[in-house]
């Protein structure tokens, strides 16, 4: 790995030549060429391909879940409480008896959901909304930027309690809040890309050819932008799961009768629990974290993959 | 510069009036008010809706919201921050009470991840490629990965109830009278709310590190025969400090977000959980308040770090 | 409910078997309707229940053990046939809960759901009953038998004739089962073992009684100082004590009351008032107070002041319910409180005493007063009673208890420490300081495991079980009149 400084000069050198070359291959459709290397520069990057399995297995298991347990994730058994993993249940069981891993797996469909739910459909909306207006400018283009400044000037927990006041607890106000917090970052990128892809040549040419608005945003200006739209899904998602289990911990996230992540490690608060029943919490605060590390894992891969210009 | 200046301080204005009214519609469309906070429902079912509506009037709850926004945004603009509904405290007293507790915990955490994140960092893409490097990145990586709630439950289990070093929460007790008495308390906390920011600082230091080592002048320095250490501290760390302090910068609100959840962990008397505990009871005004500050702080922090960008980088130019 | 009681309660609580707490009032013979699920499946299919119906519960406590508690009902529930979901009410709480109907007796409905959990917590009994009379309530349509019956534990405060009605209410309840009575919650009482309350009995620890404070000792600390831990200090002010009676820490050591009651509220001594006198027929009571009392700002503590607060409190929603009815049972207080007379013609001061005419009868006139603390009037001049609260003095008030306030860092610590002129002594305790934790937040076990809790109350069943693994923690129960029940929504639905 390590690079003399001779190389690395001749490597910038050649990059920026590579730079150019692609410029003019991305002129065209997104060709072949640039997937295979995207795909090659990947997974040759061990932590992002690592985070790819994990998370792959995390999701997989959690949609599978009905069929890896035999156990109702809101069965309880109040003979059966606080029992140390065994062999019938594997992470043991919790205050009223529920079996954790299949609270566990059935908490990671919701939590996944609400992360990478959010995180798509802000992107979604920020795609949209971003592609729209930069394309036709005007007042509004300004009204979408003034709006996605309002939402960009909270911290964003702040914005969240505010309006988990407003709207309510409830799993799809929480997604429709991440939402709402979440647009404004990839708004923000793709009106740029937007912006500059307007004026380029080859766009102007295909609208004279009278290609619709949608088809020319759609075709070109998405797969520019796909990168590091990309990219920040991928950070979305990590901090959305985050902001789920600390909602949670406060109070003020899923209601409680649903299985969450959050919900789940919640009860670590009870110190207790935290002292004496170490298999309540311990096992889905890994799997929080591991699947948020894996996220991230992948999102920096990405980012790597993507931009040739980053070192590291 | 300074019109420039100017200009942007001016926009913070509509901005503020905007949001302000936002957030007021907001929490006016939520179902319930202060006074179904103050009685429980238990309680409540004793007491006859006449004398509840005579509590309303006189807390002003029952004037058109529009009244009342006008009342508010009058009081604001004459700097008196209004009363909280639950005990009738000026917002001003409680602000200057919590404020302090609020900037500590920041500033020390701050100061934490600025060191322990810059340091890493630097050592990171020095080693660059080494095993010292990868443990640190994904180090990093964990380190923002966990919850941070999570984080700061086991440390109170391990360093505050198994080994008893430190205390459990809280920042005084009585007799305190210097700083100094404050540190146990604050060590805790400042620590867990820095976890995340040290992880942001490191990976930004080690990346402008990289990007300044591999800049011609760096190369010159090297020819020049200086020796290692003194080019890499001189030349490469001031260069890479620049991005650095303007991840700072934007982390500043973000910081005092981000402290709500740890205010609430270790009892921190801060603005933070006054805010969760001001939300729970729909106290709208103090709401307003702490949720205007923040956003003032955002705004605030977002000008500073442009003005401070185009101080140490000339090729800057404000006004795009 | 016994598997409940020993899993998810822990065993800190009693299965109950009807509203009203075990104790002398109890008639025989009560229903316990044990758990028999066969017999609901029976019972279910003779009614012709129809199995896709799914029956709306809320709840309004946001805690991890009632979340706990719903699944299990949901999941006893499902056993026997019945869906059911459940739900946490947000926003304005008290309407979705207690809304009554625009016709009392037939409906519809003015509330969403069909089962609701909750609890009544009382000071007086009669609390338990009076919400079921026509007219009061969201669920339970009234009856003219129901009237009669609590007319019936409301016209006495004979104890023979009380214990007569209160087991005809029972009886009658029992039979009609309107709302499921499920668990007697029970109130802990923890202390260290540097504590030691000499001998003084425990009691109803939410409000005030007779618990000795001033014999309290703590072991001193090194600097030989006897500070004594405990929380329920204020976080953003002090909240005046005609509300939360004796929930907060300043509540029970900075104000006295006129009585003093015994740990079970039913039997009362005199505190600030030397004397009391209750006339034959219960109408007129006069309290004389003892000479040379004082505020903790040396000023004389007058009857004056005891008629000024009385008279503000006529005036305030935010006091509690029974001390309300009381106040609102003296002559004239009607008038005084809709602002047609100046003055409450049912008191009447004379020297050091003052008198009281009741103009209905109030059963619990003696348990109000040893709940009831006088406030210094002085400082509150020309104030509007409805804003009460909003005065300075809840910076840092001045009582007349056994201890004063010191030092306050809000929602860091308060001090309070012995007040040198108390009637009672001087409070062997050199200094109490409190944390703003309250009953149920997870920071007791943290100041508890820290030795910063020496003192302190809980109804948390998991507290109570941590504290109890602390060896120097003792915790002692204390039966209260609170009540867990289930609410079932009689009316028809719109």
């Amino acid at each position: 790995m390590s690079v003399t400084h001779d190389s690395g000069r001749k490597k910038n050198h050649l990059d920026r030549q590579f730079d150019l070359i692609r410029r003019r291959e991305e002129a065209g459709e997104l060709s072949n060429p640039k997937g295979y290397r995207f795909a090659r520069k990947f997974l040759s990057n061990r932590l992002a391909a690592f985070g790819l399995v994990v998370f792959t297995l995390i999701v997989l298991v959690s949609v599978l879940a009905p069929l890896l347990t035999p156990y109702n994730p809101r069965a309880i058994d109040l003979r059966n409480i606080l029992k140390p993993p065994t062999w019938e249940h594997w992470f043991g069981t919790d205050k009223v008896g529920r079996d954790l891993f299949t609270r566990v797996l059935y908490g990671g469909q919701i939590s996944i959901l609400v992360g990478l739910g959010s995180a798509l459909a802000s992107a979604v909306v920020g795609v949209l909304v971003g592609c729209y207006t930069g394309y036709v400018g005007g007042w509004r283009d300004a009204l979408a930027m003034r709006v996605s400044e309002i939402f960009m000037s909270f911290p964003q927990i702040i914005l969240v309690l505010l309006l988990v006041a407003i709207l309510g607890q409830s799993l799809s106000n929480l997604i429709i809040i991440f939402i709402l917090t979440g647009w404004g970052g990839i708004y923000r990128l793709a009106r740029a890309r937007m912006l500059s892809l307007r004026e380029e040549e080859y766009v102007q040419a295909l609208r004279s050819f009278g290609l619709s608005t949608p088809i020319i945003c759609y075709k070109h200006i998405l797969p520019n932008a796909l990168g590091p739209i990309m990219v920040n899904i991928t950070l979305s998602t990590a901090a959305f799961i985050l902001a789920e289990a600390g909602l949670s911990f406060l109070g003020l996230g899923v209601p409680l009768d649903i299985p969450t992540w959050g919900n789940i490690l919640n009860v670590a608060q009870d110190l207790r629990i935290l002292e004496n029943n170490w298999w309540v919490w311990l096992p889905v605060g890994i799997v929080i974290s591991l699947f948020v590390l894996s996220v991230n894992f992948i999102g920096d891969g990405l980012r790597d993959a993507t931009d040739p210009t980053q070192q590291g | 510069m300074l019109a420039y200046v100017i200009r942007r301080i001016l926009i913070l204005i509509p901005m503020a009036l905007v949001i302000s009214f936002l957030v007021y519609l907001g929490l006016e469309l939520t179902p319930g008010d202060a006074v179904s906070h103050m009685i429980s429902p238990e309680m409540m079912a004793s007491i006859s809706a006449e004398r509840l509506d005579a509590l309303r009037e006189s807390l002003g709850l029952e004037q058109p919201f529009f009244v009342r926004y006008w009342i508010w945004l009058q009081g604001m603009l004459q700097g008196n921050f209004g009363y909280s509904t639950a005990g009738g405290v000026s917002i001003h007293t409680i602000l200057s009470d919590r404020l302090p507790a609020t900037l500590e915990l920041s500033a020390v955490a701050l100061l934490f991840s600025t060191i322990f994140g810059c340091v890493l960092g630097v050592i990171s893409a020095l080693k660059r490629g080494s095993t010292t490097d990868n443990v640190l990145t994904v180090t990093g990586m964990l380190g923002v990965s966990v919850p941070e709630f999570f984080f700061g439950l086991v440390a109170i289990l391990i360093f505050a109830l198994k080994l008893q070093w430190l205390p459990v929460g809280g920042r005084l007790l009585p007799g305190y009278d210097s700083y100094w008495d404050h540190v146990p308390h604050v060590i805790m906390p400042a620590l867990v709310l820095s976890i995340m920011m040290t992880a942001g600082v490191m990976r930004y230091a080690r990346s402008s590190m990289l990007d300044a080592l591999s800049k011609e002048y760096i190369k010159t320095a090297r020819s020049k025969g200086l020796p290692e250490w003194r080019v890499n501290l001189l030349h490469g760390f001031r260069v890479a400090l620049t991005p650095v302090i303007v991840l700072i910068g934007f982390r500043l609100p973000v910081l005092i977000g981000g402290s709500v959840i740890i205010e609430q962990v270790y009892q921190w008397p801060g603005v933070g959980s006054e805010f969760i505990s001001a939300v729970r009871s729909q106290d709208y005004p103090l709401v307003m308040m702490i949720a205007l500050l923040s956003v003032m702080a955002v705004l605030t922090a977002s000008l500073l770090v442009d003005i401070l960008t185009a101080l140490i980088d000339p090729r800057v130019r404000l006004d795009k | 409910m016994d598997t409940i009681v020993e899993t998810l309660l822990e065993g800190k609580a009693i299965s109950a078997v009807g509203l009203l707490p075990n104790g002398p009032l109890k008639p025989e013979g009560l229903n316990a309707y044990k758990y028999d699920p066969d017999k609901a499946r029976e019972l279910l299919k003779e009614a012709g229940w129809d199995s896709s119906q799914e029956l709306d519960m809320v709840y309004y406590y946001a805690d991890q053990l009632t979340a706990d508690m719903m699944a299990a009902f949901q999941a006893y529930l499902a056993d026997v046939g019945i869906k059911m979901n459940y739900r946490l009410l947000e926003g304005d709480v008290a309407a979705q809960l207690n809304t009554v109907p625009e016709d009392p007796v037939n409906g519809p409905s003015a509330v969403k759901w069909n089962l609701g959990y909750g609890a009544r917590a009382a000071l007086a009994l009669q609390e338990y009953y009076n919400g079921f009379a026509t007219g009061s309530s969201a669920h339970t349509p009234g009856s003219p038998e129901m009237d009669k019956l609590i007319a019936g534990i409301n016209a006495t405060s004979d104890p023979a004739k009380l214990k007569t009605a209160y087991a005809a209410i029972q009886t009658y309840e029992n039979e009609q089962l309107d709302t499921i009575p499920l668990y007697y919650q029970q109130l802990f009482i923890y202390e260290s073992t540097r504590l030691n309350r000499n001998g003084h009995e425990y009691g109803n620890e939410q409000y005030n009684y007779d618990w000795g404070i001033v014999d309290w000792t703590v072991e001193p600390d090194a600097d030989g100082k006897k500070v004594l831990y405990t929380n329920t200090a204020p976080a953003q002010f002090f909240e005046q004590p005609w509300l939360n009676l004796g929930i907060w820490i300043h509540n029970k050591v900075v104000f006295d009351h006129l009585l003093v009651a015994d740990g079970s509220l039913t039997s009362f001594g005199p505190q600030l008032a030397e004397s009391y006198n209750v006339s034959d027929d219960g109408m007129t009571v006069s309290f004389t107070l003892r000479d040379g009392l004082t505020w903790h700002d040396g000023s004389p503590l007058t009857v004056e002041d005891v008629a000024w607060s009385i008279k503000t409190a006529m005036m305030i929603p935010t006091v509690n319910p029974v001390v309300s009815n009381t106040i609102h049972s003296i002559e004239g207080a009607d008038a005084y409180s809709d602002g047609s007379a100046d003055d409450v013609s049912g008191i009447a001061l004379d020297g050091n005493t003052i008198t009281l005419t009741f103009a209905t009868l109030d059963p619990n006139v003696l348990l109000s007063f040893s709940q009831f603390a006088p406030l210094p009037a002085k400082y509150f001049p020309d104030i509007d009673p409805l804003q009460i609260q909003q005065s300075s003095f809840w910076q840092k008030p001045i009582g007349s208890g056994p201890f004063m306030v010191s030092e306050v860092k809000m929602n860091d610590f308060t001090t309070m420490v012995p007040f040198p002129d108390y009637f009672g002594g001087v409070a062997k305790i050199d200094e109490i300081v409190a944390f703003p934790s309250g009953d149920g937040d997870g920071n007791l076990l943290k100041n508890a495991g820290a030795h910063k809790a020496d003192y302190g109350f809980t109804k948390n069943t998991a507290d109570v079980s941590a504290l109890e693994g602390m060896d120097f923690m003792k915790v002692t129960p204390a039966d209260i009149p609170y009540t867990r029940m289930m609410w079932i929504n009689h009316y028809p639905m719109n």
